[in-house]
């Protein structure tokens, strides 16, 4: 069996999944701390289920949402800095404030991974101990290129870490996006986020511990997927947001539908989001209008519209989230799972190990084009083995090549998704056409 | 008639550049857009037409060329363009009374107005290409002889080179492996003319388009009502709402000479069964329906979302999408024979004429 567990302010929730069964009904403990809250609930499950519990996944996104963001270091690596205030990397208003000081140093690749300029260690070395005398422990770097050449943002990580080996570091080369802006907020935001993330797995793994000592322990992620409590120390980012995909795959789970499509209603209106093999179809950007986008692979919804087009050879699932269904729903929907406030709690509770690649190749023909992706299919499904899943019960679920408009000739990006299970947990949620694979 | 351009001209601006970009990662756009709106806050951007400048007064074009790492990956400076036209002065020995687009669409649509606000030069409704190509040899300037250079260029690294040279196909050969090395763009100056010259042989009025097809697309109205808008202003046809079913990526052989790979995406029209193929390389070249030419390039073809009406992104196209595929007639001097010759689907390595050639 499998929980799924949402956490927010002194508040967890908790469904039980047997198979695609709910075999108990989602029910919430309030108590005077998290930690509190969290304790009560895994108690009670263990006093109800016992040793029957092997997965425990928690959607710890409103956690990470609602706390203060901690004080981040900004360092962008470049040929040159601005030249005026116009020129300046603007991030979106959320962040912002979190960044108290911002460093720039020369350097940065071009998209064959060649220096556009030496790094500029010496200056950047001669700063450090004035970076490291304030009380930021968390930094953020961002280089030019850093999509085809990690070189200069692992070099001076090393710097800090050579001289601090207490900073938390993150580096805008482990999350994919072709534009600077999108991978410096990405990275910010994920530094800012690490010290929380760190807290809720601690919290996590002492609970989690005590009540279940052979269960694995898991975050839910915003592609619909799981990782291992450890990634939430280093990539909290992409615990952030986890609600919409986990919503697509519970109504998707309970209404046993691995390839369609699936409509959410909630009191905020009705959005439309697809499953394909099995987990939600995710893009690797979560747009914010014309603001930076954060550079995480997540769940597409988007809202339902009246031009929305109905398809009959297309499985559907509608899902009444509401809390009360005293109203008909938008647009003339007719709910085919009524009533399902926990859609969510459910996919957190189904959701698989999940791992991508993400990054660019120089090919010389189509020959050559499918060796690279074969590659990445391999380093995908060695990625989802790491975090847990048995080798034998991974399976890739997306695998992309994309041309690179007004891009050297030869270089394209690669994006692969795979996704397992634990060699311990042979339940599969939604087993129909999960050897799919689309390119 | 000249006119001071507002935040919200710029902001349909954008919307207008990435339309007819035919579906180019449009980050950059937005980048320039939040730039300028910041920037007008304390001055002011001027556009005219080509008329109010006197017959021989220096014009030239600016605008960004790219192979390479992006635009929206590798930000410029911001002294990159004022170098160029800094650069091109110093040459002709003269000084330059206004800028122009190099090409009204995408980045490049927006870019003079950044740089207008930079320099305080005055930005002519005018372009060469009434659209954007890949190549900064398919220009109706090209087709009325006007020479290309010099041409100055500058990169995010401040390195900066002058390029004397009067083939447009020779100056595509330097100015390309310039941009390569340069990191993937480079801001260039070039096509320096009298207004007469832009006159006689540009396209007019490329830049106030743009702000009204975003004034179309940024209304809060149905998508039915845009595309009618949207055919009364431009003359747009819907070829087909239809769902995609399949994306290949390296699909066709190419010249190494070309940015970017070619991919195709295949598409079903569930209304009527007929089946669409897009061939694509930076832009949408082709669209072939059951087989048939429908657009070829210089045709734009773009692809807006079915059900809100926004501009779809080729890297956002996934599988099961339903599109509205859009073909927007381009200037008339692209349908001429030297025209087509520049850049008719052969231009691109498909070795299909332009049906408008066929039937001349």
């Amino acid at each position: 069996m499998r929980v799924g567990l949402r956490l927010q302010g002194t508040r967890c929730r908790a469904v039980v999944l047997d198979g695609r069964t709910v075999v108990s009904a989602a029910r919430e403990v309030l108590a005077g701390s998290l930690p509190e809250a969290l304790d009560s609930s895994l108690s009670g499950l263990r006093r109800e289920f016992g040793s029957g519990i092997t997965e425990i996944t928690a959607d710890v996104g409103r956690v990470l949402a609602e706390r203060k963001l901690a004080d981040v270091v900004a360092i962008r690596i470049s040929p040159r800095p601005p030249a005026d205030a116009f020129h300046m990397t603007v991030l979106p208003p959320l962040v912002e404030p979190a960044v108290t000081r911002t460093v720039h140093v020369r350097g940065g690749h071009d998209l064959r991974g060649r220096p556009l300029a030496r790094l500029d260690l010496e200056a950047f070395l001669a700063d450090l101990p004035g970076i490291l005398a304030g009380d930021v422990r968390n930094v953020a770097i961002t280089s030019v290129g850093s999509t085809a050449s990690t070189d200069h943002e692992t070099r001076i990580a090393d710097a800090i870490l050579g001289s601090d080996r207490d900073m938390r570091i993150s580096i805008s080369s482990d999350f994919y996006s072709s534009v600077f802006r999108d991978r410096d907020y990405t990275a910010i935001l994920n530094s800012a986020l690490m010290e929380t993330g760190e807290e809720l797995a601690a919290m996590l793994e002492e609970a989690g511990r005590r009540q279940f000592p052979a269960g694995h322990l898991s975050f839910a992620k915003n592609d619909g997927g799981r990782a291992p409590l450890a990634r939430l120390t280093v990539a909290p980012i992409h615990g952030l947001r986890a609600g919409p995909a986990m919503g697509i795959l519970g109504a998707a789970t309970l209404a046993g539908i691995p390839e369609g499509e699936v409509i959410l209603c909630t009191e905020a209106g009705a959005a439309v989001g697809h499953t394909r093999a099995g987990l939600p179809v995710a893009r690797s950007l979560i747009r914010q209008g014309f603001d930076a986008s954060l550079a995480s692979n997540a769940a597409i919804l988007e809202p339902y519209t009246v031009h929305h087009p109905v398809r009959t050879d297309v499985p559907s699932v509608i899902a009444d989230l509401r809390e009360r269904q005293e109203t008909a729903l938008p647009f003339g929907l007719v709910p085919t799972l009524p009533a399902v406030p926990d859609a969510a709690l459910v996919g957190t509770a189904a959701a698989p190990l999940t791992a991508w690649i993400d990054r660019l190749e120089t090919v010389t023909g189509r020959v050559d084009l499918k060796r690279v992706q074969n590659l990445a299919e391999e380093d995908a499904h060695s990625a989802a083995v790491q975090l847990g899943a048995g080798p034998g019960q991974t399976r890739i679920i997306e695998s992309n090549v994309y041309a690179m408009p007004y891009g050297n000739p030869g270089i394209v990006r690669i994006r692969v998704q795979a996704a397992g299970e634990t060699s311990a947990d042979e339940e599969r949620v939604l087993p129909a056409a999960m050897r799919g694979t689309t390119r | 008639m000249s006119s001071v351009l507002t935040p919200e001209d710029i902001r349909n601006l954008r919307t207008g550049a990435h339309f007819l970009t035919c579906t180019i990662d449009p980050t950059a756009i937005y980048i320039y857009a939040e730039m300028i709106q910041r920037a007008m806050e304390d001055r002011s951007v001027e556009l005219i037409t080509v008329d109010e400048l006197a017959p021989d007064d220096l014009v030239v074009a600016v605008g960004m060329v790219t192979q390479g790492l992006f635009i929206a990956d590798m930000p410029p400076v911001g002294d990159e363009f004022l170098g160029c036209i800094r650069a091109l002065e110093a040459s002709l020995g003269r000084s330059v009374r206004a800028v122009y687009s190099l090409a009204a669409a995408n980045i490049n649509g927006i870019v003079p107005l950044m740089v207008g606000l930079q320099s305080s030069l005055p930005v002519i409704d005018s372009d060469p290409m009434g659209r954007v190509f890949p190549l900064i040899s398919q220009t109706t300037l090209n087709i009325g002889n006007v020479p290309i250079g010099p041409i100055a260029l500058m990169g995010v690294t401040g390195e900066r080179a002058v390029v004397e040279v009067e083939s447009p196909q020779r100056a595509e050969t330097l100015v390309r492996a310039l941009v390569t090395e340069l990191g993937g763009w480079a801001a260039t100056a070039m096509y320096p003319c009298s207004a007469q010259q832009l006159k006689e042989h540009g396209v007019h009025g490329t830049i106030s388009r743009m702000i009204r097809i975003g004034q179309i697309l940024d209304a809060d109205t149905a998508v039915e009502k845009k595309l009618l808008m949207l055919n009364e202003f431009l003359g747009t046809t819907r070829i087909a709402r239809a769902r995609v079913s399949h994306i290949e990526s390296l699909s066709r052989p190419t010249d190494l000479g070309l940015p970017a790979q070619p991919s195709s995406v295949t598409l079903d029209d569930e209304t009527t069964g007929r089946i669409i193929r897009l061939e694509i390389q930076n832009e949408i070249l082709l669209v072939l329906v059951d087989g048939a030419v429908t657009a070829a390039v210089p045709d734009m073809v773009t692809l807006l979302n079915s059900e809100q009406g926004t501009v779809v992104n080729t890297d956002d196209v996934q599988l099961g999408d339903v599109v509205d595929i859009v073909k927007i007639t381009a200037a008339a001097q692209w349908y001429t024979e030297s025209g087509l010759d520049l850049t008719e689907p052969k231009a691109f390595g498909i070795p299909i004429v332009h049906p408008r050639r066929r039937h001349a």
